[in-house]
């Protein structure tokens, strides 16, 4: 039991860390990123790769924030400049094309059969249980570091032009801002998140396929999102524990509806993820955690 | 708002059986609680078509031995989890099992992704794993014994397929699949067995995906295949058949037993299907397995991943049985003899194999997928398979070899 | 040459597949302004209600994609009224968060009904014709004459009705929709309709080149998207000629690139056109 507990905090700071990265996104800029697992696929995959290549683990994981965020770029170029709505088509387009690199460029990838036997720090020397632990300690320290450093930046002058920049494009620009550098900027640093979240996923679990980076995952962390309070990073903290909490707790359903086939429980879970992604959005909009500040009411059809 | 109240209620339920289950100190389980096996099967995603009849195997089997008493003088749970095709769900379903249910073997893992990623908390834990995936890497992992797999390896399974194809007098062969682990090895066994008897080979690799498939199709029949080999899961090879058949193609089709399942037969008009060859692993034609599986879930040509998992829990009850104990070390240790007993007594299902274990004989177990019998690094040493064609509709015997 | 050419006629018969639940899509971004991603939930439940229909009744192709609007456009209006309508103050991206939900729980309540089994529908199937060297089939021009028609019907049913008229009033200038005597709120009903009814109809004609599963929809929601942001959200000829420039590039790519990037080809059309184009082809150039 407490190993399951101490797996479901450690995945919970790998979710805290793609919700930190969304919500600078999107709570910051208001730019809508529906390729966070794409992402987080780029961050795994550098990350495992050039430490089974013999990198040092500290140096991998940098280099997944790197990359991350040249990735981050390279997704925004052609794009920064659009519609929010393109944007987030274009970014779900993202994700669908590097889970497709992912399982089809087998000599850097190793395609379907996925990446398995990536360093996990310390692994030997501890065993099990002691790694599961110091593993849990790190994220735990590295999401506390994320957190705190973007806590600053939301306080500080830039993210008070990121709020700007949400809330008012043209008064923003208007004000002397350069909107598009200030929003690849922005993009750039969180993929870099989602691509941290992603290698420290991979030395966890020591194992990556492609098969890990279904949209799902990215509907998971908007709820966690949504549930925390768009635009607070403490509120998105505590939304990405409690949606792992929620998705573990759901499973215990079963239990309650026993004449139901199988795969009708299966569905019930995934309706309810669904329904709390709504309930959320209906009942408490602005979540649990929300801004100080509310955001400026939108009218009713705008863009 | 009726719904929210409902799934806060299944939010405190979860919670209280969270906590319940981690108050109850591992010593202190009696002898008399259930014995619990995880299922951990696909029910959503990709895999969808194929979990919940697998669950159903594997309950039907344990409520068989149950009626029957149990094993050790205890019940047995299965305690079903749904991998959502997805092997960071998959993850987290199988701590579940492992570390709050505790569960000493999980079976029917389908895609090998899932397996792959799943196998290292087994291993670790003293937990036994039943597969079904294809990849032929997953026996190589460093499983310590804990990793069991009833799928054929795609080397015996390519060849099967190639020289299927030979005695069909193949003269170019065309194969089609998706990105599948096992694609590439499997083309590569087809095409060794080709080669041998003189024919040619070449393959396509598609995206799964798609609503159609024409344009890959007219390559297929640019290159004038006499025989193709269909390497995909039942939904995408649904829509290919439709546009071989609109092609105009005439040659000979040949499919795993898994994707031309009856399901698939029924769900498209009678033509595009006929006369498609499909091979399984399978039991010697003696064997009453098979039928028994037919009996017990009232499936009519139940799909090779049923008939195997059937196999895997049939095979970790006989083997609790015969350590005497349930958990994972011990099944692992005693599984073998169960499967594959030197001159033990041939038994098709566990209900029988646990009389003649409590009577001190050997068994030797013949199950609906094959014999079971399993190399040191899990795999199954050696199947026959059955060959069958689609003739009216239905799939129709034509041999087992 | 031939084999360019049959490449091109695969692509406009698979970017007729598209365009329907394309037409849709934009349609209710259009008017409502919200780009919905449960079009996919609503073409799968079209494709099951018409299955059903088909199966159990015996109902052919036409009747079959009528059954497929109405449970498509009442099930789109279902959703619109108790998950997503409210949320409008809140912003566009509320909403279309809001509509990924409702395709989550859409599809897994057809999961929770139907099981996850293939499910076809009880039609004949024929060989295709050969013509010059190409070949086609009767039903794939079956499947595009009917969507020339919903799409001729759509078009003209904007063009020329009263309601097409203010629908489009509102799509350029919200308050335009009230100088045609009409409530908002009603305009925005009627679009939710129609547009989830095309997506409903979308799925029947998918259903019927391929076997429908309870992920139907959701499978080709990126292709759905391509075509429509493609040709500019929001441009109902936009949509037609997006869904058939991504049919026809992703044929002409299987030539070229392995075929298992098919789905790519779609995005890097998308980011091609958008960067030349920010607005999509046929989309307005302002905002």
């Amino acid at each position: 039991m407490l190993s399951y507990l101490i797996f479901t905090l450690t995945l919970g700071g790998i979710y805290a860390l793609l919700a930190l990265s969304l919500n600078l996104i999107w709570g910051g800029v208001g730019m809508v990123n529906l390729g966070l697992a794409g992402f987080f696929a780029v961050g795994a995959y550098a990350s495992a790769l050039v430490a089974l290549a013999g990198v040092p683990l500290p140096i991998a994981m940098l280099l997944a924030c790197l990359i991350g965020a040249a990735a981050g770029l390279l997704a925004t170029f052609a794009t920064i400049r659009l519609r929010g709505d393109y944007l987030a088509i274009v970014t779900l387009g993202f994700a669908e094309v590097v889970r497709m690199v992912a399982l089809n460029e087998r000599w850097l990838t190793r395609g379907s059969d996925g990446v398995s036997g990536i360093p996990a720090p310390f692994r030997a020397e501890l065993g099990v249980d002691g790694f599961n632990l110091l593993y849990l300690a790190l994220v735990s320290v590295i999401v506390l570091g994320v957190f705190l450093t973007l806590r600053r930046l939301d306080l500080s002058p830039f993210g008070r032009v990121l709020k700007a920049i949400r809330e008012d494009q043209e008064l923003a620009t208007f004000a002397g801002k350069s909107v598009t550098r200030f929003k690849m900027q922005t993009f750039a640093l969180s993929a870099a998140i989602a691509g941290l979240a992603g290698a420290l996923y991979g030395h966890f679990q020591t194992y990556i396929s492609p098969d890990h980076f279904q949209p799902l995952i990215t509907i998971y962390i908007f709820l966690a999102v949504t549930a925390g309070g768009v635009g607070r990073p403490v509120g998105a903290l505590a939304g990405a524990y409690l949606v792992v909490f929620f998705l573990e707790a759901t499973r215990f359903l079963g239990e309650l509806f026993t004449v139901l086939e199988p795969g009708q429980v299966a569905a019930i879970r995934e309706v309810l993820v669904g329904l709390a992604l709504l309930c959320v959005l209906h009942l408490r909009p602005q979540g649990i955690l929300p801004e100080r500040i509310a955001p400026a009411p939108k009218p009713e059809t705008s863009v | 708002m009726s719904s929210f109240t409902f799934s806060r209620r299944g939010f405190m339920g979860g919670v209280a059986g969270l906590a319940a289950t981690g108050l109850v100190p591992h010593t202190v389980m009696a002898q008399d609680s259930p014995i619990k096996i995880g299922a951990l099967t696909p029910l959503t995603g990709s895999g969808g078509p194929y979990g919940p009849v697998m669950v159903k195997a594997i309950k039907a089997v344990a409520g068989e031995v149950n009626k029957a008493g149990g094993v050790l003088g205890r019940q047995i749970e299965i305690i079903s989890e749904d991998d959502q095709t997805n092997p960071e769900a998959g993850v987290r379903a199988a701590r579940k099992l492992v570390d709050v249910d505790r569960v000493s073997a999980i079976l029917g893992t389908w895609a090998s992704s899932v397996t792959t990623a799943v196998a290292p908390i087994c291993w670790e834990s003293g937990t036994l794993l039943a597969t079904v995936s294809g990849a032929d890497a997953i026996t190589a992992l460093p499983h310590q014994g804990y990793i069991i797999r009833t799928q054929p390896t795609t080397i015996l399974q390519g060849r099967k397929f190639g020289e299927f194809a030979v005695e069909q007098g193949v003269k170019k062969l065309f194969f089609f699949s998706p990105q599948t682990p096992f694609a590439e090895s499997q083309f590569s066994n087809i095409t060794k067995a080709v080669k041998a008897a003189g024919g040619e080979t070449k393959s396509l690799i598609y995206d799964d995906k798609k609503p159609s498939y024409r344009s890959e199709v007219d390559e297929m029949l640019a290159y004038g295949p006499d025989v193709i080999v269909l390497g995909g899961y039942a939904t995408d090879t649904a829509v290919l058949l439709k546009d071989i058949f609109r092609s105009g193609y005439e040659g000979k089709k040949i499919a795993f037993a898994y994707s031309v399942n009856q399901k698939l037969i029924d769900s498209v008009p009678a033509e595009i299907v006929e006369g498609i060859f499909t091979i399984a692993p399978s039991p010697a034609e003696s064997s009453s397995a098979y039928k028994r599986l037919v009996s017990l879930i009232d499936v009519q040509n139940p799909d090779p991943y049923t008939t195997q998992v059937y196999d895997q829990v049939n095979l970790v009850i006989m083997a609790i049985a015969k350590a005497g104990a349930a958990d994972g070390k011990s099944i692992r240790d005693a599984i073998r003899s169960v499967s594959q007993a030197e001159g033990g007594a041939v038994v098709d299902n566990a209900v029988e194999g646990l009389k003649l274990i409590a009577a001190g004989k050997p068994v030797n177990y013949q199950g609906a997928s094959g014999p079971c019998d399993f190399t040191a690094s899990g795999d199954i040493s050696d199947s026959q398979f059955r060959y069958e064609q689609v003739n009216g509709g239905k799939l129709k015997l034509l041999k087992i070899a | 040459m031939t084999i360019v050419a049959q490449a091109i006629l695969n692509g406009i018969m698979t970017g007729m597949l598209i365009a329907i639940p394309a037409l849709g899509l934009t349609a209710i971004f259009a008017v409502l302004r919200y780009v919905n991603f449960a079009i996919g939930a609503y073409a799968t439940v079209g494709a099951f209600a018409a299955w059903y229909v088909n199966t159990r009744f015996g109902l052919g192709v036409f009747p079959a994609a009528l059954v497929a609007f109405v449970a498509g456009g009442v099930v789109g209006l279902i959703a619109e009224q108790t998950a997503l309508a409210r949320l409008r103050p809140s912003g566009a991206l509320a909403v279309a968060i809001a509509s990924i939900a409702v395709n989550l729980i859409l599809e897994n309540v057809i999961r929770f009904i139907f099981g996850n089994d293939l499910q076809g529908f009880d039609l004949p199937i024929a060989r295709d014709w050969r013509f010059a060297g190409l070949r086609f089939g009767p039903q794939q021009l079956q499947t595009a004459t009917l969507a020339i028609v919903i799409m001729a019907v759509v078009f003209l049913f904007l063009r020329f009705t009263r309601f097409g008229k203010a629908m489009r009033a509102v799509a350029d200038n919200p308050d335009l929709g009230r100088l045609f005597g009409m409530d908002p709120a009603r305009i925005a009903m009627i679009t939710v309709v129609l547009g989830a009814g095309l997506a409903g109809v979308g799925g029947v004609l998918l259903g019927l080149d391929t076997a429908i599963d309870p992920m139907t929809g959701s499978r080709l929601l990126l292709s759905i998207f391509a075509a429509a942001v493609l040709g500019g959200l929001g441009s109902i000829p936009g949509a037609v000629l997006g869904a058939v420039m991504i049919g026809v590039g992703e044929e002409l790519a299987v030539l070229v690139l392995p075929a298992t990037y098919r789905s790519a080809v779609g995005f890097a059309t998308i980011l091609l056109i958008l960067s030349l184009r920010p607005a999509g082809i046929l989309g307005e150039r302002n905002t």
